[in-house]
Parts: structure tokens; sequence; C-alpha cells
């Protein structure tokens, strides 16, 4: 019933037209019925006319009133509002065109800075009740230590006496802390492929309250006994991607190192597992720890610290007892473990640890901890270019509120109520809103996979889900709905407050009115020009702090370096095994003696690869626990391939072997800071570790200078190399120094390596300098981004001074006339003009200044080698935004100088 | 002469479409406007443009159908006729509108 009259309401609105007009008929023909009745009555057709049509009643007001009972009357007017201002925009194509742009840009470029925020900040994960998950700890490490109170890595052990003994979890799950990236193959095919495995604890699945779409996910019984559960389950993308989505996928195997494992589920396709950004293809249980390349054994050792664990809180505990719970067991299990080492230092360590219970809804993120802070301060640069773009079309839209002034004035002396007209003017700002909000999406999603790709730094794409989402379409469409009332609703309640007489006896609007319509237009040029003020030193600031960290000196010389990737896993040996040293050695010879190769070297870590550190005693010198050595573990050729100076002693060489006495290269600031002064240092030993344990001495043969060792910002480090046959590593990284032709030679390595190991899977070639440069992408973002929104912002302001000139040089143009009727030059009418920029300009940097200091504050921590907003960067900008500002002035200023004053004159 | 306009009781105008149809079979609005004034021999006339907006409401509701045809002096025509939604609408409303005319006229008869 209901919806039969939906539906003729509709069908209504459809043949709208048709039925308007069949009414028409019916009406007129009823009224010439009565009126020929009349007649046939013996009336005088002008009674008779007129008395059917009083008794007929107004036909105007009837029609309307049928209109309005199909109750699609707001919908027609809303329709004829959007087609007037649809028509509107065409007919000044110009300033619709810019209005658009900028729109589009600011809503874009909001939208697409959002949705990174929405993935990376605001999310939660994608599994049951995630507001109750817990995080033991501060997520920030990741790795492998021994030490005896870790509090964000724990052991196994560990993790299973917490699940067993804490009364605040309704279950408690433990991670790898590392994602192992290894070379695998699908049964039944030859090509090993990389793939990411997460282990994971048996509750992991459970606690998460994930269940698979096939198969089944991991339960406890996978992760009961070491070694004996080679299952699989593996992701949605993964099962897609490798799989081709084989129904059969449960009937399918993989191999990873030398072990078979069984796919027994797919995991849904929404779930990505706890870290946003790292997405594994598939989890394999703790259990299996020592058949997944690089095979630790950890799962039995109470202090082999590697997991992350995760705790579901059980209704009604509050994150304070949890906490509490957690803290008196933590020192327990500790204490209770048969091997720890309870010495006073440690004691020391245990009594000083405290667990941290962090919220995990969102999941854990490295990508978050990099990029929140960037990604506020443009979602802040968007939001103010923005900002300007709506202060220039208000602007825009005032000046031609002038043009329209009259039409306005008429239609509200023929009875338009002033509701109604700030109503029609607010449609189009809408129309031209959502417009540019449409346009702005479609932006969004191309500067979205612009950014994901500038964020991922390399070849691959970091997984991360920036579609369009609920989130993101209501966030564009509230921007865009404001920007909308923003910049209309001021042209719309000034154009409909004025004196309707004046208006209409002239066109032009008379000299009061007109000043106040500038003044407007003044106050949102001020602004305009404060802000970008504000982005341009901002743009600047972000701009040198990139050059700045560009030119930092490594202590290596980062171009003209090949490196490349090994998975050495895949040959099954242990890395001190000899045969694997003797591998790695045979490939650094044979690619050395390659044409247009002047040196190579394997390397534990080249730059920005991680760490592995310990302290060290050093003979002679008192202990500091708290001075942690990097080490890095090299070949023999690595400091004359990355042009490391050797600053004193010698180099590896071949007598530098697994049984020989144990040596090191240490670096400048190493000697300095940890070795007595005056002695030196060659020859001088140090044990590796807090104890003085005779197989962990070493004898220091060189002094090498001082290199960036995880990050360009760093202060110097202590690092210490070693040679590999004394600490053999299962390293992959080869670092190959060459001359000529990448390709060529990157070929030839290629061919070097397999001539040595045909099965050793290569990966991310590339060179050192990217890898370098790779370390930047955040900086090199926000430098470019905010370079480009401050060009936009001062683009936009321009556009807006512009617009304000031509506009008040058209309504000075009488004075103009007879100012240089009485012998005014030509230049001192051009000064005129541009005076009043001048000084509009000067207005807003100097309010710009203070906010500028102010914001720069903000961004402070991103900045390197800089203060704040140093004064020649302040300088800069203020010298550039006043010569633009004046360029575009200058136009309309020549224009009112060749005014010719009969014409002038006459016009008025 | 000057009637004033609100001379059908107010809410009562579809009552009277829907008898006039229910009565006389399709009618176009004059002969509807026409048909009302003669049956209550003269006492009510109708404003006839209001026929309309009426009309309108009454084909959203589905009480009647329209269709045009040709009148007998050879006119174009929209014929309105009743749809069974609006028989059972009639017999609706002549009962709300018994009951509250019984109850006036109860009172009026009391005094």
């Amino acid at each position: 019933m209901f919806l039969d009259e939906s539906l003729r309401r509709i069908k209504m609105l459809f043949r709208g037209s048709r039925f308007r007009k069949e009414l028409q008929e019916e009406m007129r023909t009823h009224r010439e019925l009565r009126e020929q009745e009349y007649l046939d009555r013996g009336r005088n057709p002008v009674a008779a006319h007129r008395e059917a049509n009083r008794r007929f009643g107004n036909p105007a007001t009837l029609q309307e009133k049928s209109y309005q009972s199909w109750g699609w009357s707001w919908l027609t007017s809303l329709v004829q509002d959007v087609r007037y201002g649809v028509r509107s925009m065409f007919r000044s194509p110009a300033l619709t065109i810019v209005a658009l742009l900028s729109l589009a840009l600011g809503i874009g470029a909001n939208t697409a800075i959002f949705s990174f925020i929405d993935t990376l900040m605001l999310r939660s994960l994608p599994v049951k009740d995630p507001a109750q998950l817990m995080f033991f700890g501060r997520e920030g490490e990741s790795g492998i230590t021994d030490d005896i109170a870790s509090t964000t890595l724990y052991s196994y052990p560990f993790f299973r006496e917490m699940q067993k003994r804490n009364s605040v979890f309704s279950d408690v799950a433990a991670l790898l802390s590392m994602l192992d990236t290894i070379h695998g193959t699908i049964e039944g095919q030859d090509a090993m492929q990389p793939m990411r495995v997460q282990l994971v604890s048996g509750s992991y699945f459970p606690t998460l309250g994930v269940q698979a779409i096939q198969g089944r996910a991991l339960t406890e019984a996978d992760d009961t006994t070491e070694g004996d559960h080679p299952v699989v389950v593996v992701s949605y993308a993964w099962w897609k991607r490798a799989l081709a989505s084989d129904p059969a996928v449960l009937s399918r195997k993989l191999i990873l190192g030398t072990t078979k494992f069984d796919i027994v589920g797919v995991a849904p396709p929404e779930f990505f597992g706890t870290s946003v950004g790292e997405e594994p293809d598939m989890w394999a249980p703790l259990s299996m720890m020592h058949s997944v390349p690089p095979m630790w054994d950890g799962y039995k050792k109470n202090f082999w610290d590697g997991m992350y664990v995760i705790g579901r809180l059980k209704p009604g505990v509050s994150p304070e007892q949890a906490t509490s719970n957690v803290n008196l067991l933590y020192q327990q299990i500790i204490r209770s473990f048969p091997d720890a080492d309870l010495s006073e230092r440690n004691l020391g360590y245990l009594q000083r640890a405290h667990v941290e219970l962090t919220p995990m809804s969102k999941g854990l993120s490295s990508l978050r901890r990099r990029f929140s802070d960037p990604l506020r301060v443009l979602m802040g640069i968007t939001a103010l270019v923005l900002l300007i773009a709506c202060a220039n079309i208000a602007n825009l839209l005032l000046a031609r509120s002038t043009a329209r002034a009259r039409e306005l004035a008429v239609r509200q002396a023929l009875g338009a109520g002033r509701l109604r007209i700030v109503r029609q003017l607010l449609t189009e700002s809408l129309v031209l809103a959502l417009t540019g909000g449409l346009l702005g999406v479609g932006l969004a999603r191309i500067a979205d996979r612009l950014l994901l790709r500038m964020i991922s730094g390399g070849p691959d794409l970091v997984p991360l889900d920036v579609s369009l989402n609920t989130h993101l379409l209501v966030f564009t469409f509230v921007v865009a709905v404001s920007t909308a009332i923003l910049f209309g609703i001021i042209p719309a309640f000034r154009s409909t407050r004025l004196e309707l007489t004046e208006a209409l006896k002239d066109g032009r609007s008379s000299s009061s009115r007109g000043s106040s319509k500038s003044r407007v237009g003044k106050v949102l040029i001020v602004s305009q020009i404060a802000l970008s003020l504000v982005l341009m030193v901002g743009a600047v600031l972000f701009i040198r702090t990139l050059m700045n960290l560009n030119n930092i000196d490594t202590g290596f010389n980062r171009e003209g370096v090949l490196r490349l990737d090994i998975d050495s896993n895949v040959t099954g040996l242990k890395s001190d095994d000899p045969r694997m040293i003797a591998m790695f050695q045979q490939i650094e010879q044979r690619v050395s003696a390659l044409p247009g190769v002047k040196a190579a070297s394997f390397a534990s870590f080249l730059f920005s690869q991680g760490s592995w550190s310990t302290s060290i005693r050093v003979v002679g010198q008192n202990l500091n626990d708290q001075v942690n050595i990097k080490h890095n573990v090299v070949g023999n050729g690595y400091l004359a391939t990355m042009q490391i100076p050797l600053l004193a002693g010698r180099n590896f060489g071949p007598q530098d072997t697994a049984t020989s006495h144990k040596v090191a290269i240490i670096s400048e600031h190493m000697v300095k800071d940890l070795f007595p002064a005056g002695v030196n240092p060659i020859g001088h030993h140090y044990y590796d570790g807090l104890d003085a344990l005779p197989d962990t001495e070493v004898e220091v043969i060189g002094i090498a200078k001082d290199v960036k060792f995880g990050s360009l910002q760093e202060r110097p480090q202590y690092i210490d190399y070693m040679p590999n046959p004394q600490h053999p590593w299962g390293y992959g990284t080869l670092a190959v120094r060459y001359t000529g032709n990448f390709e060529t030679v990157s070929r030839a390595v290629q061919q070097a390596i397999h001539s040595v190991n045909p099965r050793l899977p290569i990966s991310n070639i590339g060179t050192l300098d990217e890898q370098v440069s790779r370390t930047l992408t955040y900086h090199r973002i926000v430098a470019q981004l905010s370079a480009f929104f401050g060009l936009l912002a001062v683009f936009l302001s321009c556009i807006g001074i512009y617009g304000l000139m031509s506009y008040m040089v058209g309504k000075r143009t009488s004075e103009i006339g007879i100012r240089i009727a009485i012998g005014a030059s030509r230049a001192s009418v051009r000064w005129l003009v541009l005076r009043e920029i001048a000084v509009l300009t000067a207005i807003g940097i100097a309010i710009g200044i203070p906010v500028t200091l102010g914001a720069s504050r903000v961004v402070g921590a991103m900045l390197y080698g800089l203060h704040g907003a140093d004064a020649s960067s302040v300088l800069a900008s203020v010298v550039a935004l006043l010569a633009v500002a004046l360029l575009a002035a200058y136009l309309p200023a020549r224009r009112a100088a060749s005014v010719d004053p009969v014409i002038a004159l006459r016009y008025e | 002469m000057h009637v004033k306009r609100d001379e059908i009781p107010p809410g009562t105008l579809y009552l009277l479409i829907l008898k006039a149809l229910s009565l006389h079979g399709p009618l176009h609005g004059y002969e509807m406007a026409n048909f009302i004034q003669q049956r209550s021999e003269d006492v009510l006339q109708v404003e006839e443009g209001s026929l309309y907006p009426a009309l309108q409401r009454m084909l959203l509701k589905g009480w009647v159908e329209a269709e045009w045809g040709v009148t007998a002096g050879n006119r174009r025509a929209r014929y309105y006729r009743l749809t069974q939604a609006g028989r059972k609408q009639l017999a609706l409303e002549l009962s709300q509108f018994e009951r509250v005319f019984g109850a006036i006229q109860r009172i009026t008869q009391i005094a």
C-alpha cells in the first residue's frame, strides 16, 4: 500500500512535465466549459469569462498545490537550484575551472592523507573485540635478546607460564617479533618464491577470535610438542596470488627449508595479522620454529627473548588490574627459571623492570611510528591549503556577485524570500564543492597510489589498504560540505543584504557598498598571504632538512655500489659450517674478479638494516653495561668496497680464520670513548659481553673511520667489524663496488653467484645509494609534498590577488581617469594601485610571521640541522611571497595605468 | 452574489468526490463540480479549482484512476473512475462522516 504510493510518487516525478501539461489542459478545459455554459445562458463574453475564472480560483496557486501533493516540491526546487548553479558555473568558465581545480586539489589532498591516517592510526584490527587486546610492553623493538629483563620481547617458556598462571586474560598468545622472509617451494613446482612466514603460538588465532574461511586455523594442538606439526595457515591474498585460489588448497603442500608443510587453512580476506603494513603470507606454529629458516632454536630456551606477547582481557578486568597481575607474575616467572642468572647485577635489572601493557586494538605498526608525525603535519598543510582555496573561491564569488547584484535585487523585489536566495546561492556553492569533492576523490585515488609507492620506497608496495571506505567517504563528504558552507556563506549573505532601490537604480554598485565588499576581499587576501607564508616557510624548512640529510657525511662512499640479497638458508647448511663460510668467500672472490668490479664483500648490515649489539668489557677499563657496541660481520673486502678509510692498523686477511686468534677492527669513536687514554688500541683486547670469558676475547687490529650505521641522523656509533669465519653469520647482503654499466655488472654478478651455487635465490638488486636515500623516505615525502602545497598555496593566493585587483581597478576606472586627466603620470597611477596590494601583502606577512614561528615549533622534531624557523628561511619566503604578490598585482595595475581618461569619464 | 468559499465543510471534499464517482460512474472535473452542485440542490458550491489538487492526492493514494476521453461536445477531457481502494475509502469516509454528523445532530437536537 505504502509501497504502491511511493511508486506512484516516483512515477510522477519522472513524468513530471507530462503531468503538468495534462493538469494544465484539464484545468483549461474546465474553465472553458464553464465559460461556454455562461455564454449559453446569455451572459456577455467578458462577464462569462470573469465569472468562470472567479469560480475556478487562481490556477497558478492550484497547480502549485497539486504538485505539492506529490511531495516532491523540495526536490524540484533543489533541481532548479542545481540547474541554475550549473548554468552559472558554465557562464564564467575560467572562474569555475580555477575554483574546481583548487577544490579538487584541496579536497583530494586532504582525502588522500586522511586515508593513510585512517589505515595507520584509526582503523581497528579486523578481529573479535580488538579493544580487549593488550600488548606486553611498548612496541618499537623487534629481534632477539638474551637479556634477563626485557619488557618488550619474551621467551616462549615465559609466554607459556604467563598463559598458565595469569588471572586477568581470557587467553594469551605469542608471536615471533620478526617475520621470516624465506624462499620456499610449492610442492609440484620447481621455482622458489619468497614467502613471509609468521611464527605464532597455537593460541594466536583463538585469542584473536579469527576463524579460517577454508579448513581450520592453528590451534593449541599444533603447538604442543616441538617439531612435529608441519602445518601452515595461508593468507587469503597469498592463496589467491600464489595458488590462483585453488579450491583444493587443503591438499597442497609447501617446502620451507627441508621440511614439507601441510596447508590446513586459509585466513579470512580481511585478516592481515597483527601488524599494519606487514602482511604475512602464512602462519606456522612456533613448535615448528626450528624447521623454518633461519632455523632458530628458541622454543625451549627460557632466555631466548624474541616473542611479542598479546593478551585478551577478561570482561570486567581493568588495564590497571591486568598490569599489576602481569608484573607480579613477571618477577615470579623469571626468577623461577632454573637457569636464571640471579647475579646482583641482574637482580638490579629485574627490580627496575616494569611491563607496561599497551592497548593494541589498532594493531602493531612500525609504519605508524614512522609516519604518524609526518602524516599529521601533512594533514595540517593540506587543511591550510583547503582553507586558502576556500578564501580564494569566496573572493572570486564575491567579485562575481557584484555582477549579479542587480539580478538578485530584481528577484528580491519580485518577492523572492531572502532565505530562498541564500539557499540558492548555497546550493550553487554546494554544487561547486561536491563536484570538487568528486574530482577530489578521483585525485585522492591516484595520490594514494603515489603516496603508497613513496612510503614503500622499494619495488614492492607496502601491503596497506588505502581503498575507499565509509570512514573516508564520510570524511570527504563532510569536508566538501563544510567547504561549501565556508566559502558560500559570506557571498550569500552579503549579496542579499542590500538596499534594493540603490542596486536597482544602478547596475554598478554604489561606492559605500563597494568598499565594504572589497573590505571582505582584503581580509581574505591578508589571511591568504599569512597562510601562504606559513606553508612556504614550512616547505623551505623541510626542503632544507632533506638537503641537510642528503649532504651528511656517511663515512662511506654511497655512490657506485651495487647491492643484492641472497638467501643462504636454501643450502640447508648452518652458518658455521665450513662449506657455508667457503661459499661466501668463493662468491666474493669470483665477483671481485669480474671486469668493472673493484671490490666486493658480504656484510651482515650494510646500512640501516637493523643491528646486532652487545655490551663489551675492555681490558683495563671499568664496565659500563649501558654501552652497546654494534657488531658488523663482514668479508675481508668490506672496507675497500665501502671505501671506509682505515686510520690505523691492518685489514682482515686470509690469516684470520675460524681457528686463529679472534680479531676486530673498531670505529674511531669507540677508541676515543671506551679505550684507556694514551694506550695504543692496536693490539689491545676486549671481551664481547659483560663477563670476561676466554672464548669472547677479541684483539683490536685496526681502527676505521666513523660511519653512519642505522640512520643518517644518528650520533657517531660504537661499531666493531668482525671477520665472517670467526663469527659465522648466515648473511646475505652482498656489496659490489663497480664502474660502468649497472645492468651489465648486475648480470655478471648474478652469473658469478650462480656459478658458485645455482640454487641461490637473488633478490632486492639495487644500489647502496638507493638504500641510503630510502631511509629518508619520510623526509622526502614531507619535503616534496610541502613544497608542492606551498607552491599551490602561493599560486592560489596570486589568483586571489589578481582577482581582487582586477575588481578594484574596474571599480576605480573613473577615478583613475580623472587622475590621468589632471596630469598624473602613468607610473604614479601604477604605483597607486600596486601600493594597495603591497600594503595588504605586508599586513599578511606581518600576521604570518608569528604564526609561522609558532607552527615551526610544532614540526621542530622533524627538522634536521635547523633550529625551528631560522631567519634566512623566513626571509627568503617573505621576499618570494612579496615578489609574486606584486607580480600578480602588476597586470591589473598596468591596465589601470593605460586607462584612456576620455573613455573612462564618458563611461561614467 | 458573493458566496463564501468554504461552504463545503472542511474534510468532506474527498467524500463528495468519491460519492459522486460511485453514484455516477466516470466523470471529468467540470462534470464533477456540476454533479456536486446539482445533487446538493445548489447548496454546496465548490471553488472548482480545488478539485484538482484533491484529485492529484487521490490519484497518489490510488483511490481513483484517470483516463483521457472525449466529451459529448467532442472535447478532450480526463475522466476519473473509482478504484477498489477508492470504494473502501468511500465506505470509511462515510462511516466517519456519519459518526461525526450523528454526534453533531444529537447535540443540536437536544438544544
